[in-house]
């Protein structure tokens, strides 16, 4: 079966040719598959984000290659890499990354502005995603009269709305309580067991970590363990 | 997607409204300036064309004139020449002119002056009057309205018959309710002589006519109104010899080409004096007077309005700045857009758009402003005139009229700036890596 995501000894390095010069990620080949929870835990500065971000199309790597549903994410022009992240990637992020002049609604929209379809029933597209996270109710609420587990939802319904295949949640209860962080986690485990989406969770809880099919943690831009989590184990 | 951006824009510009209007204010003051300047302009040329027509576009004034020797030893030992029979224009020419150009002229005002006297009967009853001469298109030209009787003719110019039209006020001050026309008045003008008139006509008399006297502090009685009789008439009376005209109003047919009108009858006088060595004729036309005025006040007002137009760019860097300030600002916003998405060009034309609606905007308000200026400088100028002519006052109808061009080229620039202006901050915006854009704080 082929992998989703296929990596192949990604180096990643800041400041090149200079003094400081930084190697974060020092050659780590994955596979990630169609339909798996995956989570990678690991120290800060263990270069989990970096790793992220390269997943994401939103950071290139410095060596090493990158297959995205076969496609090679090197070769993608700018305009290409905008549609990827517009289409097969579900981003949420840990500080929500939601517009704050926008409503719930309108963030939620966004993706679809920049899709490449034209979409005449969006907003009713939008509402559908607000209601699967339990929001609708708040659709017409900006992100600050929300509370943080309000807004991560929201933040997931607009990951959602373009019904991309992989979904990236970089430390998605990192700012919530762990009782608005479980409802988070539930919201993602309904999304993987019913819609079968591809999901990758960045974490440094165990905890949540051990929901999740595989766990790969990473050191000082190495993994040093890949292991099974408890939900694969029942 | 244009739509979307523009309300993105307006909300954006809607969320920051005085930082907004600050960076406006250039493009305000600019626009405003240059608005204000050409309907001032538009008006003033407006005003011009609409007097200069009331007093005669179709009206060219002409007189001879003694050409000047060419040397100046010449003109050291030259003396103004006498002006021989041959030399003045006559009837006969205006008949040949209408005769070669057949429609091209109505006619030929003449004016001139017997006196002013006074007019009574054996009771104290008295009227002060002023005895004119004139062709019979003088009185069409200076727009004088027979009410009664008829006007001076062709044949009492000839026969120098004794015949007038008075005025309407004159009229009835003087005979009361009888029927003026067919009256005889006499006229004593002291020194100069008792002159006897028949009143064929009654004219309706407006009190910014020349040689009637219409000071507030005259009674009413004693209000000098013009009498018209025949220009022959009054040659005769003064003892003159009556060549022809010295200077003259040819009157130019309306419905001609007034241009053509005028060359012709130019050409025919500048023939007739060719061979004339002592003197020649000169003309002033108001409608190619007009056309000068038109194009210097169009000149000054253009290059006033390009001098404001220079604050555009002053505030075209102010739009900059701030689209610059709002870009490192909405860094994070840049960033989480490109991540969902967004291309670069996407980017790049939601922040030119939010440039060109910022200068729209600041030139709509400028264009409102300068209109408002306009209206109000141009009612200051107006009572200045008035009452610095107040005898003119009517003659002055000063119209104030925004041109609409000069809003639709100011409209055109103020989004020309935005669009220049703002080119750099987006391209700026588009430019960002996702990944910084997003990490930025």
């Amino acid at each position: 079966m082929e992998s989703t995501i296929h990596m192949e000894n990604i180096i990643k390095r800041y400041y090149i040719g200079k003094p400081n010069e930084l190697q974060i990620l020092n050659g780590i080949s994955l596979d990630i598959n169609d339909g798996e929870f995956v989570s990678i835990v690991g120290e800060s500065g263990s270069g989990k984000s970096t790793l992220m971000n390269i997943i994401g199309v939103l950071d290139r790597q410095t060596e090493g290659g990158y297959f995205l549903d076969g496609i090679d994410v090197n070769k993608m022009s700018d305009d290409m890499r905008s549609n990827v992240r517009n289409e097969k990637i579900g981003f949420v992020f840990q500080n929500f990354n939601l517009l704050p002049r926008a409503t719930a609604l309108k963030n939620v929209m966004i993706p679809l502005m920049y899709g490449k379809k034209k979409q005449k029933d969006a907003k009713e597209r939008a509402m559908e995603m607000l209601e699967m996270v339990g929001m609708a109710d708040r659709a017409k609420h900006k992100p600050n009269e929300l509370s943080g587990g309000q807004k991560q939802r929201v933040a997931i319904a607009r990951a959602m709305i373009n019904n991309p295949s992989i979904i990236l949640a970089d430390e998605p209860t990192g700012a919530l309580d762990s009782k608005t962080g479980h409802m988070v986690m539930d919201i993602f485990h309904k999304l993987h067991e019913e819609q079968g989406k591809t999901i990758v969770l960045i974490t440094h809880s165990q905890e949540l970590a051990s929901e999740t099919q595989r766990i790969i943690t990473l050191s000082d831009g190495n993994i040093i363990k890949v292991k099974a989590g408890e939900e694969d184990a029942i | 997607m244009l739509f979307e951006n523009i309300k993105e824009s307006l909300n954006s510009i809607r969320c920051n409204k005085m930082r907004s209007l600050l960076t406006m204010l250039g493009i305000i003051i600019g626009i405003s300036a240059v608005i204000t300047i050409t309907t001032i302009g538009n008006s003033l040329r407006r005003t011009l064309s609409t007097t200069f027509n009331s007093l005669g576009a179709n009206a060219l004034y002409m007189y001879i004139m003694a050409r000047y020797p060419e040397s100046e030893e010449d003109y050291l030992n030259w003396e103004y020449p006498e002006m021989d029979k041959e030399d003045y224009v006559t009837d006969e020419d205006i008949e040949k002119i209408k005769e070669l150009y057949p429609d091209a002229i109505e006619g030929i005002a003449v004016n001139n002056f017997l006196g002013a006297g006074k007019v009574s009967d054996s009771s104290d009853n008295y009227a002060k009057v002023a005895v004119q001469g004139c062709t019979k298109d003088y009185l069409k030209y200076m727009k004088v309205d027979i009410k009664l009787g008829r006007n001076i003719t062709d044949a009492d110019n000839k026969k120098c018959k004794v015949s007038c039209v008075v005025a309407d006020k004159m009229a009835s001050n003087y005979f009361k309710d009888e029927n003026p026309i067919g009256k005889n008045i006499e006229i004593d003008m002291g020194d100069t002589g008792i002159f006897t008139f028949v009143i064929v006509g009654v004219y309706k008399y407006n009190p910014q006519m020349q040689g009637g006297s219409d000071e507030k502090n005259v009674p009413e009685k004693d209000r000098i109104t013009p009498i018209y009789t025949s220009y022959n008439t009054v040659s005769k009376l003064n003892k003159e010899d009556n060549y022809g005209y010295e200077n003259f109003t040819i009157i130019l047919n309306p419905s001609s080409n007034i241009k053509d009108s005028s060359a012709n009858v130019k050409l025919y006088f500048d023939e007739k004096y060719a061979d004339n060595k002592d003197f020649q004729i000169e003309s002033f036309d108001a409608a190619s007077e007009l056309e000068m005025i038109d194009n210097i006040i169009n000149i000054v007002t253009i290059a006033i309005s390009a001098i404001a137009a220079i604050s555009l760019i002053v505030g075209g860097v102010g739009v900059m700045n701030i689209m610059l300030v709002s870009i490192t600002e909405r860094t994070k916003e840049i960033g989480i857009r490109m991540a969902l998405g967004a291309k670069r060009k996407t980017i790049r034309v939601q922040f030119l758009i939010e440039a060109v609606i910022i200068c729209l905007i600041g030139g709509l308000i400028g264009v409102t402003i300068g209109i408002v200026n306009g209206y109000l400088l141009g009612g200051i100028v107006k009572m200045a005139v008035q009452s610095a002519y107040e005898e003119y006052a009517s003659y002055i109808i000063f119209n104030v009229q925004p041109s609409l061009t000069a809003i639709n080229i100011s409209l055109f620039f103020s989004m020309l700036t935005g669009v220049f202006f703002g080119y750099y901050p987006a391209n700026k915006a588009a430019k960002m890596e996702v990944i910084d854009a997003l990490r930025y704080e």
